[in-house]
């Protein structure tokens, strides 16, 4: 069988298993949801009875049934779009997704990017002095902040920059009392607003730049550099070609994988700075026990990180010739 | 310095002949402890189309000698004297005086280099073709007809060009990536080729088919080469002239013949004896004693005074300058005594040593001995078979070991020999408990070794682990860094023994150092792995294995990382203390002269093994001066000696390359590269058939053996045959 058969299904797989585990973990989970909800939304109603068909529509699940009946139920909604209704927003799980994906992107890929590009250009720096001044004040900066949490420096960025100066916004997402749409005002004050907690996960993404300087180092001391010389090819090609691409390469999956964790890091960042995206609807569906928004976020975070790891997966070996797979030959 | 010449600087002074000329050239690195020399004012000729061979241990300061002459010794070592380039019409150049752009043309326009690490020369993430193309394209040449002429290199190198220029670095073998590089380094037409230990990791096979190759290019290109290398008998037959490189200085340089049997230099003449080889007689072979120096600390006058044995006080104080040695003028010397040392050598070797090596005894065995240690069947898979869905990986099962039976006796020694890959180590540790058999079964004392260790990868019984010791290939990393001598060897003595006290333990090492050489033992039980050099850290992996009384012993390339006047001493050593602790060594190596001189000097049997199993089994007089099996006289083939041969034989391989693991070949597995194969090859299987006879054991498995055999009356495989059918494409190129 083709191997990219096997890779994508082995993702739908893994989609499944965490769907399935979610489902059956919180059903026996202490205080399960649905108890929960007919407790709470039952008293409220002149029938009782009501809250079942309530809980049908909120969840897609008749709490009457047997378990595997309600997982068939739960399953073959999700498979039509429908991951129910958040009882908080009191809208459509998917709706409510819609509107906070967007945010979530926007940031957190500003932070992926600027936090990789930054690190690939300072790393390559650092491993070309090798040993200097640059390298190593940088190199013990990127160990301490890698090693610091990023929420840490979210905090200290927010009572400095927010509270005390007053340069950028506390919280929030857009500017208030500015019509959104395509206007300058509009988009400025989303930049502002995104600023902070673009920054404070930039800023401590000293990994890549550690990595990157590793990966230089052992790309210039290897051999084919040294034959590259010897060969005469031009400083450009040396740089890009042989040290760069070499030195890069290895990051890739790395990057991948950030980016598919991107939903999954938001969480912390955005409650910090009450940034309505992902992250926050998250916990504010776990504080108001809002079952069906916390399925569908955890969902989308699972689907996200596998369908990364999917396209690292099967795009590796268009840039790596050497992870080319299966069909060349080993010797 | 006392050269006539020294003051010839830019004038060719030797006649037109001479391509490169060094005068008074140095490499010398700024350290800690002072300025390291590591070429010493070292002057030389090289002669237009001609081979030079340059020989040196490792610390010799050959790669030095190598980048000097493209002005490529990397920073921050500095290169001062002269390199003069004389080119065949024009003036010429002095290669350490040329501006960053001038050195850029030429390198690898006028002398290219292969070098050590040619197994990581290339970019892993470009083709094969992009390295091509971008070389010539940096040095300005017509890229289409530069291409051109790298296939027809190629091709001369028995590569399938089209497929090569396609490939990816990864996609070829060792052999392969190593002969893609010397085309690479004479695509530009280059009138001379450096070439620094070009073939050190390869397979026998492999490096003598390059070797030949050589030749032809250098005659058909008119190439002048330069071959360093540690390997004296590699380059004896190939080189027209060769230098010998002591302590960074020359110590000769003549006519390869001449050195070879007339060596002048007391270390030229060590050295030789010093090489194991498959013809001379064993008794001949010696350690050269002692140690070479540290590039910080060269001793006074002549660098070799520590070690001679015909150093006097002009040695010590006077640096001897070249004398003319032998009959032909450009036989140079570095010694004062040299007409001596050719005539009195012989004698001061013979007095010095004459009790020191152990005598050859005869370890074999009569057929009723008891096995030690017995092997059944034995079969070793790596990698998973995919299993499904869920399985990530790949469907890649090798088998590195298939079926092989031997016994190993009281008192044995057995060698295994053969390329790498051909499972020989594989088959070691698994005849130790190192590694669990995927089938057959592993007797110690008619005891199943793994009996009683269901799923462990370790053995359960404490005797039998005690009983089946190893030591690594190499010593430095099977060390612990980090412990003193003293601890290392005090942890196999406090398992195994736990009844000794402190003091007892103490005087058992101590005693121990002593006995292999290394003194003052109370000194080195003190000291780190690192503070110990290559010949003595294996001392000391010798010594933990031997102070928990083995009875069987791996050694696992044991000799082959040390340099090359070590490797008799150890092998001695190793023998001794065979005999000394009664113990049976299983040696695996790829190397047929090492193998022998282990072999032989105990009596032990030396066993050839061929893609997993094994192909001929016998006494070490057997194999080497009688062997049947083709693959076994393939080996014999590519195992160099230590004289220049007139006439070489026909390379006794099909193809120089090794077939696939995962496709195995059907009937005889070396039926795709026997010169003798026939069609019954392809489709049966030969069995191992007794040979024994009054001159030794040995087993064969071969149909030739057998007169009756229908194979005689089948048909020849040829080489079209083998090409035309389609379930041989795994035979990578035909040669
Ligand atoms: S000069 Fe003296 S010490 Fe050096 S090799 Fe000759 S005899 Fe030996
Ligand atoms: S059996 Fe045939 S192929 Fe195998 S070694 Fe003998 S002659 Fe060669």
């Amino acid at each position: 069988m083709d191997w990219r058969i096997r890779r994508l299904g082995q993702s739908v797989f893994t989609v499944w298993a965490v769907m399935t585990l979610t489902f059956v973990l919180t059903r026996f989970m202490p205080g399960n949801p649905i108890d929960y909800f007919l407790v709470e939304v039952g008293p409220d109603l002149d029938d009782p009875a009501q809250a079942y068909e309530m809980a049908e529509l909120y969840m897609n699940i008749n709490p009457e049934d047997p378990l595997y009946i309600e997982y068939y139920d739960y399953m073959t909604a999700f498979m039509q779009g429908d991951l129910g209704r958040s009882m908080s927003m009191n809208m459509p799980v998917e709706e409510v997704l819609a509107i906070a994906i967007p945010w979530t992107l926007f940031v957190m890929s500003w932070a992926v990017f600027l936090g990789f590009t930054a690190g690939i250009a300072i790393g390559a720096v650092m491993a070309y002095w090798e040993g200097g001044k640059f390298d190593t004040a940088l190199t013990g900066y990127a160990t301490i902040i890698t090693s610091i949490p990023f929420y840490v420096l979210a905090l200290v960025l927010l009572t400095i920059f927010a509270y005390r100066l007053n340069w950028f916004p506390t919280g929030g997402r857009q500017p208030e009392g500015v019509e959104p749409g395509f206007n300058f005002l509009y988009l400025t004050g989303i930049v502002h607003h995104a600023m902070l907690p673009v920054f404070s996960m930039f800023v401590t993404s000293g990994m890549a730049a550690l990595t990157m300087r590793g990966n230089s180092i052992r790309v210039l001391g290897s051999d084919y550099l040294r034959v590259a010389r010897l060969r005469g090819l031009s400083d450009p090609t040396i740089a890009i070609h042989y040290v760069a691409r070499n030195a890069i390469l290895p990051m890739y999956t790395g990057l991948m994988i950030a980016i598919g964790s991107m939903f999954g890091g938001a969480v912390v960042l955005e409650e910090i700075f009450v940034y309505r995206g992902m992250g926050w609807y998250l916990i504010e569906a776990v504080r108001a026990r809002d079952y069906p928004l916390m399925m569908g976020a955890f969902t989308v975070i699972t689907i996200a990180v596998v369908i990364a790891l999917l396209i690292a997966d099967l795009t590796y070996g268009k840039i790596d010739p050497r992870a080319g797979g299966e069909n060349r030959e080993a010797f | 310095m006392t050269i006539s010449e020294s003051d010839a600087s830019l004038v060719d002074s030797t006649g037109t002949d001479t391509i490169v000329e060094l005068r008074d050239t140095s490499v010398s690195f700024g350290m800690d402890r002072g300025e390291s020399r590591v070429l010493n004012e070292v002057n030389i000729d090289i002669e237009r189309n001609e081979i030079l061979g340059v020989i040196g241990e490792s610390g010799s300061g050959k790669s030095m000698f190598a980048s000097a002459l493209l002005d490529a010794v990397p920073a921050p070592g500095t290169t001062t004297g002269d390199v003069i380039y004389h080119p065949e019409d024009g003036d010429p150049v002095d290669v350490t005086g040329l501006s960053k752009s001038e050195l850029k043309q030429f390198r690898w326009e006028e002398i290219s280099m292969v070098f050590q690490g040619a197994m990581s020369s290339f970019n892993p993430v470009r083709s094969v073709r992009t390295h091509f193309v971008e070389t010539l394209s940096a040095h300005d040449y017509d890229v289409d007809a530069g291409i051109e002429r790298a296939k027809d290199l190629l091709e001369d190198l028995y590569l399938e060009p089209e497929r090569m220029l396609e490939s990816y670095p990864h996609e070829l073998s060792g052999g392969m990536k190593q002969r893609v590089l010397i085309a690479l380094s004479l695509v530009l037409e280059p009138e001379m080729l450096v070439m620094d230990e070009p073939t050190a990791a390869l397979d026998l096979l492999m490096q003598q088919s390059i070797i030949s190759l050589l030749n032809e290019i250098q005659e058909k290109h008119d190439l002048t080469i330069v071959f360093i290398t540690h390997d004296l008998p590699l380059v004896a037959d190939l080189s027209d002239r060769l230098a010998v490189l002591y302590a960074f200085e020359f110590a000769e340089i003549g006519p390869a013949d001449e050195i070879l049997e007339r060596p002048a230099h007391p270390y030229t003449r060590a050295l030789l004896n010093a090489t194991p080889n498959l013809s001379a007689p064993l008794e001949q072979m010696r350690p050269i004693e002692g140690e070479s120096p540290d590039p910080v600390n060269i001793p006074p006058g002549c660098s070799y005074h520590p070690r001679c044995p015909l150093a006097d006080e002009q040695c010590k104080s006077i640096d001897p300058g070249p004398y003319d040695a032998g009959d032909s003028r450009n036989h140079d010397v570095y010694c004062h005594h040299w007409e001596q040392s050719i005539d009195d050598l012989e004698r001061a070797f013979t007095e010095s040593n004459s009790d020191d090596s152990p005598a050859t005894r005869n370890a074999s065995h009569s057929d009723d001995a008891e096995p030690l240690v017995s092997l059944e069947d034995v079969e070793v898979q790596f990698g998973s078979e995919n299993d499904g869905w869920l399985d990530f990986g790949e469907s890649d099962v090798v088998t590195a070991v298939d079926g092989i039976s031997f016994d190993i006796y009281e008192n044995d020694v057995v060698v295994l020999v053969g390329e790498s890959g051909c499972g020989k180590t594989t088959l070691g540790k698994t005849a130790v408990g190192l590694q669990r058999p995927t089938d057959g079964t592993i007797e110690y004392k008619d005891r199943d070794i793994w009996k009683g260790s269901s799923g462990s990868s370790t053995l359960e019984d404490e005797e039998i682990r005690r009983a089946l010791q190893i030591v690594h290939q190499d010593p430095g990393s099977s060390l612990n860094s980090h412990q003193r001598v003293r601890s290392i060897l005090s942890t196999p003595l406090n398992r195994w023994h736990p009844d000794l006290d402190g003091n007892d333990r103490r005087e058992r090492i101590l005693a121990m150092l002593e006995y292999v050489g290394i003194s003052p033992p109370e000194d080195y039980i003190e000291r780190y792995p690192h503070q110990l050099s290559g010949g003595e850290k294996q001392r000391v992996a010798l010594i933990r294995a031997m102070l928990v009384n083995p009875d069987l012993i791996l050694a696992d390339e044991a000799v082959s990382a040390l340099d090359v006047s070590l490797r008799v001493s150890i092998m001695d050593l190793m023998i001794e203390l065979q005999d000394a602790f009664d113990t049976s060594f299983l040696s695996v190596s790829h190397d047929l002269s090492n193998a022998r001189y282990l072999a032989e000097k105990t009596g032990g049997r030396i066993g050839v093994m061929y893609l997993g199993e094994l192909v001929e089994i016998g006494s070490a007089e057997q194999i080497i001066q009688n062997p049947q099996h083709p693959y076994t006289q393939a080996l014999r083939w590519a195992t160099p000696e230590l004289e220049q041969d007139d006439d070489p034989d026909e390379n006794p391989i099909r193809t120089i390359d090794v077939p696939d693991q995962k496709n195995m070949p059907s009937g005889c597995r070396y039926h795709t590269r026997c010169p003798d194969a026939r069609e019954t090859c392809r489709t049966q299987k030969p069995e191992l058939v007794d040979l024994s006879n009054e001159d030794g054991v040995q087993r064969t498995a071969c149909f030739r053996v057998d007169d009756d055999h229908e194979y005689w009356d089948s048909e020849p495989i040829t080489d079209d045959a083998v090409d035309g059918d389609e379930d041989d494409d795994h035979v990578n190129v035909s040669g």
